[in-house]
């Protein structure tokens, strides 16, 4: 991956080139070794998506926009679950996942992967822009073979992220016939985080201690974003017992239409069902190409713009050390999540520092550049930082 | 009966009088039994949904007072008493106005709700069981009233409570600490809602440390000890037999509100609804038999001549704000009373049923609540989490029960917040603001300066709260009184009720224990009892000032009893005078004890509504051809209608 260094105080304009994730060979994971690489990019994957959707909810203005709030704010908890499924689906291969690293953060704008067509995934405010791009993230679509397939002899990249997950897919399956389940899945099961280690939104964090939990893990990844073949609706009733709700594309497409899907709709069809309060101008504009190095330093938003990277390079420590020591420390997470909350306010509340864009109407907005650096100062900082009062005695970190 | 009953005839196999805890709960085992139910409820509906409750929210974060009704929207057609109805007159004594008419030597100042979903939408959610001593405080120590039953026969139900409102406890610890039998081998559904900061701060300094209540008392020892909530927490893996528990999560949102995210406004509202409401519960109803009616209030009972109930008459109304309504009828089988102590009071004596003991409105109870405040030397964390997570369970029994009142003490975790309206009332008093709207305004201090002030008063402010056990007294009583009526001209409550010289000497007892919780806390201990507005609870005992709080625990109206003479309802709350007329709730119980009682209140109804079931299917056995099959024995368990 080519993360792009930040422009310095130059205004990023919009032919910014956008950041490149590095994406897996075109072929089926052959072996161990290559299944850790392609469980690692699914892992980066189900990331990207998490700060471009936390931007948009936290974007609306308070108290404004409720049923968008909480419809994003639904899916962006599900990512985590996916990104919380992939690392115990690494783990119970023997894979070690990586969290805390700058690679893990792809600078924003970036491409999104695993993509025939160039769409750059920007943070953008909540808006019709930033939904078309949602749309795209989640859209179901035909879904190619997997690599090797006589149908996609042609081709010689990924097309789309149904197609790479299929890969996987494949990649297991063969790869428990050809080492046995047992020694495929020879990972150590105390890294596995389970329903005890919280969770508050749709599906359920379970272990992946096999083939069928494996295959039920990527199931819930894909299913909850597109949906199942010509419904509008996630799986979670079959897979867990809860309540069926559209699936993230569906939901999106709800807001973005302002009307939602009732329960005879189809893909087809299109939301028909009541009118949904949307208003778009109930939220902050940003610039989506905001670097810290844009605020004045020393300036009220500069200080928490860095804190705000700070708390989130705190955050990456917390969940490397969830999936790869102690599940346990997986509920240091939500205090961490919870200053990044009151951060944003700091920073979307106020008008951008700088005149230009402040004319423009412009709000401050965080930026999401994790550096080594940044890293290293919050490896640092992690012992006796917030959440971790809580933790049991004996949490390693 | 039809395998397919249909609504919309006026005829119902059961009536449920009330849309909170106990109707909720009755009406969801007497649908899923295949009973066809007609749930009426005098409130609005508009705390359903998701947008409901958003407005809810919207509502209390703007109200001046953060009172439990304050984020429920006033109601004229089914008024709700409130506790600002109640303010304390200069010199002593009280004023009352609202919905309630009172004319006692002390006020009744707690309140409840009447709307869909019932008072539960506010309370504060703690779930201890009541302790075996609790149900026979007159045979063991000589005062109050026996309950017809025994913890014994209630354990079952208070199993089946446990998991139709979700509890997080700790079964090891309350079996330990206070006592409590449980079977063996049982875990809560889920994990124990963890400790807060503060209850570890009070541990480290209580724990195995004795206080005595009066010099020369024998020494009690202290123990900080969880109390069980119906709040979402860690589900229990070993719950059920292994097959452990699934969090019911908010009525409205799928996917929202499946643990405790530590909001810290339980009371009045969680605004993620990991708190058990009712609504959770009606949103399970089988809703092809239950069928809800809000905006319906019922006015009387309607029975025959021969003591049977036949249904109620109740008024519909549109609009709350300006109550113009119709009067309609409808008949059912059974009927149950499920409105609250106060409201079934009031039914059965507007209805004039029940009334043979002469019990029906007496023996009103609470569990009055002493306050006591202090500020500790360090930063404690309040306002963090539940109002209260821990409490101190020494004083719930013992001999000294046959002086005083016993009282359980919880541990706030909300610092002054219900002794003197912190921390909305530091912010006033730092900005000059003073008491009343006359004075003129004090210089304040601002920005950083009120921030740093705000942080080093309010991060220690510690308290603690005694629910005092009150005892049943036929004096205590809620009466109506045509003269005194609501918009839609139904007799408001009017109420008597006053403190006995033993929950007074509990009172006395509890404030030396206050004393010396703040002496081994090494914190200062702010606590003072004047009269005042805000202090309508304020009397003097043996030459000191106390003031008390009502708890929100009303209960004792229609008082359960083993004969017909002395009491209302049976041990399964059906009237003695009317076979087929239940009354339900806290107004059932001859004795609050000494816990908070909503769970009790649900394993009662729980316990009802399988007598119910049994009088139902008995009622629509078809006639026997040959000899008669004997009576059902055991828990009387028989087969539903197909």
């Amino acid at each position: 991956m080519s993360t792009l260094p930040p422009p310095p105080d130059a205004l990023a304009g919009p032919a910014a080139v956008p950041a490149r994730v590095e994406e897996p060979p075109f072929r089926v994971p052959r072996d161990r070794a290559d299944l850790h690489v392609f469980l690692q990019a699914a892992l980066t994957l189900e990331h990207l998506t998490i700060p471009p959707y936390l931007t948009a909810m936290y974007t609306l203005r308070p108290g404004t926009n409720r049923t968008a709030f909480y419809a994003i704010r639904a899916v962006v908890l599900e990512e985590m679950l996916h990104m919380t499924l992939v690392a115990n689906l690494l783990n119970a291969v023997g894979g070690k996942p990586l969290v805390a690293h700058s690679r893990f953060v792809t600078g924003y704008p970036a491409l999104l992967p695993y993509s025939r067509d160039r769409i750059p995934v920007a943070l953008r405010h909540f808006g019709t822009a930033a939904l078309d791009t949602f749309l795209y993230i989640e859209r179901p679509e035909y879904v190619a073979e997997p690599p090797g397939h006589p149908s996609v002899a042609g081709d010689t990249g990924w097309t789309s992220i149904g197609q790479f997950y299929n890969t996987i897919r494949t990649g297991l399956v063969r790869l428990a016939e050809e080492l046995g389940e047992a020694g495929l899945f020879n990972g150590d099961p105390r890294r596995q985080v389970g329903p005890e280690d919280f969770y508050n939104s749709g599906g359920e964090v379970f272990p992946v201690t096999g083939l069928a939990s494996a295959l039920k893990a990527l199931r819930v990844i894909t299913e909850q974003g597109e949906g199942v073949s010509r419904t509008v609706y996630n799986t979670d009733d079959q897979l867990f017992g809860e309540a069926r709700e559209p699936a993230h594309y569906f939901r999106f497409d709800e807001i973005r239409r302002r009307r939602s899907y009732g329960p005879h709709d189809t893909p087809a069809s299109g939301p028909t069902g009541p009118a949904l309060d949307v208003s778009w101008e109930d939220a902050y504009p940003i610039d989506p190409e905001a670097k810290v190095t844009h605020y004045p330093p020393g300036s009220a938003v500069r200080r928490a713009a860095e804190r705000f990277n700070a708390a989130y390079a705190r955050l990456l420590w917390v969940l490397e050390a969830a999936f790869t020591r102690d599940p346990a420390v997986l509920q240091a997470a939500v205090p961490a999540m919870l200053q990044l909350r009151d951060l944003s306010v700091q920073l979307y509340r106020n008008p951008h520092p700088d005149p230009a864009r402040r004319a423009r109407g412009l709000y401050a907005s965080a930026t999401y550049e994790i550096t080594e650096e940044l890293l290293g100062e919050a490896r640092r900082s992690l012992p006796g930082g917030p959440g971790t009062t809580a933790l049991p005695s004996g949490t390693r970190w | 009966m039809s395998p397919a009953p249909r609504h919309g005839r006026g005829r119902y196999d059961v009536i449920v009088v009330g849309a909170g805890l106990s109707g909720s709960l009755i009406a969801k085992e007497l649908g899923d039994k295949g009973w066809r139910v007609l749930v009426l409820e005098a409130g609005t509906g508009t705390l359903d949904g998701w947008p409901g409750h958003l407005d809810a929210l919207d509502t209390f974060y703007g109200a001046l007072a953060k009172v439990p009704n304050s984020p429920y929207r006033p109601n004229a057609a089914a008024p709700s008493p409130d506790v600002l109805d109640v303010t304390g007159l200069p010199a002593g004594g009280y004023r009352a106005r609202g919905y309630f008419v009172q004319n006692g030597p002390l006020p009744y100042s707690t309140d409840y709700l009447r709307a869909r979903g019932g008072t539960v939408l506010h309370w504060l959610g703690l779930t201890p069981r009541m302790h075996p001593e609790d149900f026979r405080t007159r045979r063991t120590y000589g005062y109050g009233r026996d309950w017809p039953l025994g913890y014994d026969d209630l354990e079952p139900h208070y199993r089946a409570a446990e998991r139709a409102l979700g509890v997080a406890g700790d079964a090891a610890e309350q079996a330990a600490a206070v006592g409590l039998p449980f079977p063996d081998g049982y875990v809560y559904p889920m994990h124990a809602i963890p400790r807060s900061y503060v209850d570890d701060v009070f541990a480290a300094r209580l724990d195995g440390a004795t206080v005595r209540e009066a010099p020369g008392a024998p020494g009690t020892t202290l123990r900080v000890t969880g109390t069980p909530h119906a709040r979402n927490s860690t589900p229990d893996r070993r719950y059920d037999g292994g097959r452990g528990y699934r969090p019911a999560g908010a009525a409205g949102l799928p996917n929202y509100g499946e643990r405790c995210v530590g909001n810290a406004s339980c009371v009045p509202i969680c605004p993620v609804q990991a708190k058990y409401t009712p609504l959770k519960t009606q949103a399970t109803w089988d809703r092809r038999r239950v069928r809800l009616l809000t905006h319906a209030v019922v006015g009387r009972v309607l029975a025959d001549g021969n003591g049977r109930a036949l249904g109620v008459e109740y008024q519909e109304y549109e609009d709350p704000a300006a109550p113009v309504a119709t009067t309609r009828t409808a008949e059912a089988d059974v009927v149950v009373l499920a409105a609250h102590a106060i409201e079934n009071a009031r039914l059965l004596l507007v209805s004039r049923l029940a009334g043979h003991s002469d019990q029906v409105g007496r023996n009103l109870m609470d569990h009055p609540v002493l306050l006591g405040w202090g500020l500790a030397r360090h930063p404690v964390g309040p306002f963090r989490g539940p109002a209260s997570t821990s409490g101190l369970e020494s004083f719930r029994t013992g001999p000294a029960r046959r002086e005083r009142a016993p009282f359980r003490i919880e541990i706030s975790n909300w610092g002054w917040g219900w002794p003197a309206g912190s921390p909305g009332s530091d912010v006033a008093r730092l900005l000059g603001i003073g008491a009343g709207p006359a004075q003129p305004r004090a210089k304040g201090v601002f920005g950083a300066r009120l921030r740093t002030a705000l942080g080093e008063e309010i991060g220690r402010q510690v308290s603690v709260q005694f629910l005092m056990e009150q005892e049943a007294e036929e004096r205590n009583r809620v009466t109506v009184d045509r003269r005194h009526p609501d918009r839609l001209g139904n007799p408001r409550p009017v109420i008597t009720y006053d403190l006995s010289e033993r929950v007074k000497r509990g009172m006395a007892a509890a404030r030396s224990v206050s004393e010396e919780i703040f002496r081994l806390l090494g914190a200062e201990d702010r606590t003072a009892y004047e009269p005042g507005p805000l202090s309508p609870g304020y009397f003097r005992f043996e030459g000191r000032g106390f003031a008390f709080n009502g708890a929100g625990h009303g209960g004792g109206t229609h008082i359960m009893g083993a004969s017909r003479g002395t009491s209302v309802v049976d041990a399964w709350q059906r009237c003695w005078d009317h076979p087929n007329l239940y009354a339900v709730g806290c107004g059932s119980m001859p004795s609050m004890g000494t816990s908070n009682p909503s769970l009790t209140m649900a394993a009662l109804a729980l316990r009802s509504s399988e007598r119910i079931h049994r009088d139902l299917t008995e009622a629509h056995r078809p006639a026997a051809v040959g000899p008669l099959s004997p009576e059902p024995v055991g828990d009387g368990r028989t087969e539903g209608p197909a």
